[in-house]
């Protein structure tokens, strides 16, 4: 019997055949597209994350708590440097970037508003956002008393480059702080409210200006988003066993939004294909049934001649694991084809909350394609066993006098 | 193949035999008594014809001579052994090689080929490629069909249909085979053919045959005349051995 027979029944209901093919490959490839859309957005969500905040933080656990009280979680450079060496350690690590955050006040003659003021170190490739700059330039290790502002702040004050705005503070002993800057540039970034609030500075003017030579994180930058962890697990226990009061804290730790984001698209997906499962399941139980009820005689004839009921259940399964077979992998090629189609399409679209449009993409690789794949086989297969049961299970002298 | 025939009219012992056999189906509250109390031999080499009416026993006969059906009482014995007790796979190993079946409306699997379908019972047990490409083709010769081998059910006429099935009934070299009414979906000259065909391999072959019919123009095939009636078997005497024509 082997191949034979099921595939000839199969090509002999055609129309019918053909009908649960489209089935399963539509759920299919409905599937693998929305799996390699939300995987896309994930990973260029996930990019953007780490570029924004580093693969992980090293600050005080009082600073990673909120419990801060004036300025006792900022790191001396004794302890900046002892972490510079734990780090140097790693295999995966690229750079690391150091960084005073304070809030402030940012006033020209006629607005104020309230900054978090970030120093940075011009020209550390770690994390200096040079690159997300719209006018004038980002901060060079020249500068003192310059700032690179966001765009909608920019806005907001009638900033442009070469203004000279008034930055009021409070240092890390309590007393009152001021100075003047110098707009040197202004940036984007896909976040509004990250524009309207963040301004850097050079962090050696900023410790001046705080009255202190601390820090308060130092970003890391590892060569692979995977090794986080790992490093992150190195690092604490690094940091403990030298003694330093510090922790590491990942990318996904530091942004709630990406977990957030994340957690919603595995639940999207995980209904999505619930729901695709459950219809290919019905929708095939109810024509394989009614193909095998159409066969009664059939199945009768073949257990008179002497095969057995779990011959005959094979026979029927078979033909249910060709069309999961056959359907689930022209549901990745209708797949693929529906996601280079909409790559080539580059539609834009303006996520809520941002300010720039961002081409919508999808992926394709194994890792995408093989879940829908193997849901639709699954659901396929699981549908056929009660139908092939049922076919097995039949009274052979009932089956013959059906005509 | 051809000559011994004499050999084939030699009586053995019995190696399809039922005892006491009775079947009754339920019907509401109303039991109904298909078949009472047979007794039943068939010998080496018999050319059984079994003749009654509609309704009066014959496929429920059948059914428990093929041991698709189990009776309701009495016993079916294959070779001299008890079947009452046997489970249903070793019910299927038996009608798998001791047992050929022809039915009335052909019952053909409609996605194989004539060649294929003589093919299914060698499959089902297993035989190798090589030998099944040769029986299969000897027996499609002697069956007259060579010609129509590649051909589907549906391309072949009701006579080349039952030949076919003929074919796949005595693939396996069964030591008998049951007809159920084999030529009451023929014209009756095909149907005359077929017997014909039947009552020829049953005698190269000294395979028993039974064939149940409500046609009486069958009986004339007889080697030895049953009669069935209201769930009884009535034997007839048909004056020692009849010769295949009139
Ligand atoms: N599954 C069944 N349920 C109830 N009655 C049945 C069943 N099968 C057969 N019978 C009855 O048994 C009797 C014999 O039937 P059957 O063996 O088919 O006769 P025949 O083949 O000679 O026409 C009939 O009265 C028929 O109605
Ligand atoms: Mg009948």
């Amino acid at each position: 019997m082997g191949w034979r027979l099921p595939l000839r029944s199969l090509w002999r209901n055609r129309r019918r055949t053909i009908l649960s093919l489209l089935v399963i490959a539509l759920g299919t490839a409905v599937s693998a597209f929305v799996f390699g859309f939300l995987e896309n957005s994930r990973l260029q969500i996930q990019q953007s994350t780490v570029q924004e905040y580093g693969n992980l933080q090293i600050a005080s656990p009082e600073l990673w708590n909120s419990k801060t009280d004036g300025y006792g979680y900022l790191i001396a450079p004794a302890a900046a440097a002892q972490v510079g060496g734990l780090l140097a350690q790693e295999p995966g690590f690229r750079g690391s970037t150091s960084q005073l955050q304070f809030p402030g006040l940012l006033g020209t003659g006629r607005d104020t508003q309230v900054i978090r003021a970030l120093g940075i170190e011009p020209g550390n490739p770690v994390l200096d956002f040079a690159d997300h700059v719209v006018a004038g330039r980002g901060l060079a290790p020249t500068d003192t008393a310059a700032v690179f502002v966001g765009r909608t702040l920019a806005d907001k004050l009638s900033l442009s480059v070469g203004s000279i705005v008034m930055a009021t503070l409070t240092t890390v002993h309590g007393a009152y702080n001021a100075s003047p800057f110098t707009v040197v540039g202004i940036y984007k970034y896909t976040n509004a409210q990250f524009e309207e609030q963040v301004v850097f500075i050079p962090l050696a003017f900023a410790q001046r200006l705080l009255d202190t030579d601390g820090v308060d994180r130092i970003v890391v930058s590892l060569d692979q988003i995977a090794e986080t962890s790992t490093v992150a697990v190195h690092l604490t226990t690094g940091l403990a066993a030298s003694g330093i009061a510090l922790a590491p804290r990942t990318w996904d730790d530091l942004s709630p939004f990406y977990r957030q984001l994340a957690s919603y698209f595995n639940a999207l997906f995980a209904f999505l294909s619930f729901a695709i499962s459950i219809l290919v399941f019905f929708i095939i139980l109810e024509v394989q049934t009614l193909a095998f009820l159409e066969r009664t005689r059939e199945v009768g004839t073949i257990r008179a001649l002497g095969t057995t009921q779990r011959e005959v259940f094979v026979l029927f399964f078979a033909e249910s694991a060709w069309l999961a077979a056959l359907g689930s992998a022209s549901g990745v090629a209708v797949g693929a084809l529906l996601i280079a189609a909409f790559n080539a399409a580059k539609i834009q679209w303006l996520p809520p909350g941002t300010i720039d449009y961002f081409t919508l993409g999808a992926k394709i690789e194994v890792g995408t394609v093989l879940v829908p794949f193997a849901i639709s086989f699954v659901a396929t297969l699981l549908s056929a066993l009660y139908p092939a049961a049922q076919a097995s299970r039949l009274r052979v002298v009932d089956a013959l006098r059906v005509e | 193949m051809g000559s011994d025939s004499r050999f084939c009219h030699v009586r053995g012992r019995p190696f399809l035999e039922a005892r006491d056999v009775t079947k009754t189906y339920q019907v509401g509250a109303e039991t109904v008594y298909a078949l009472r109390d047979v007794q039943f031999a068939a010998l080496q080499g018999d050319f059984v014809v079994i003749n009654g009416p509609s309704g009066s026993g014959k496929t429920t006969f059948l059914n428990l001579m093929s041991v698709i059906d189990r009776p309701t009482s009495g016993d079916v014995f294959i070779e001299g052994q008890s079947t009452s007790a046997k489970s249903e796979g070793q019910l299927a190993l038996l009608r798998k090689t001791k047992i050929g079946l022809v039915f009335q409306s052909f019952n053909l699997i409609p996605v194989l080929s004539a060649a294929e379908n003589v093919e299914y019972p060698l499959l089902l047990q297993k035989r190798p490629p090589a030998e099944r490409r040769t029986r299969v083709a000897a027996m499609l010769s002697e069956v007259g069909l060579d010609a129509l081998a590649r051909r589907r059910p549906n391309e072949l006429s009701g006579g080349q249909r039952q030949r076919v099935a003929i074919a796949r009934a005595l693939i396996t070299g069964p030591m008998i085979v049951l007809a159920d009414e084999p030529t009451a979906n023929l014209d009756s000259k095909t149907g005359e053919a077929v017997m014909d065909l039947m009552r020829r391999l049953n005698e190269e072959h000294c395979v028993t045959f039974i064939v149940v019919t409500h046609d009486p123009a069958v009986s004339r095939y007889a080697q030895r005349r049953v009669r069935i009636h209201d769930g009884q078997l009535i034997e007839e005497d048909v004056g020692g051995l009849a010769s295949p024509a009139s």
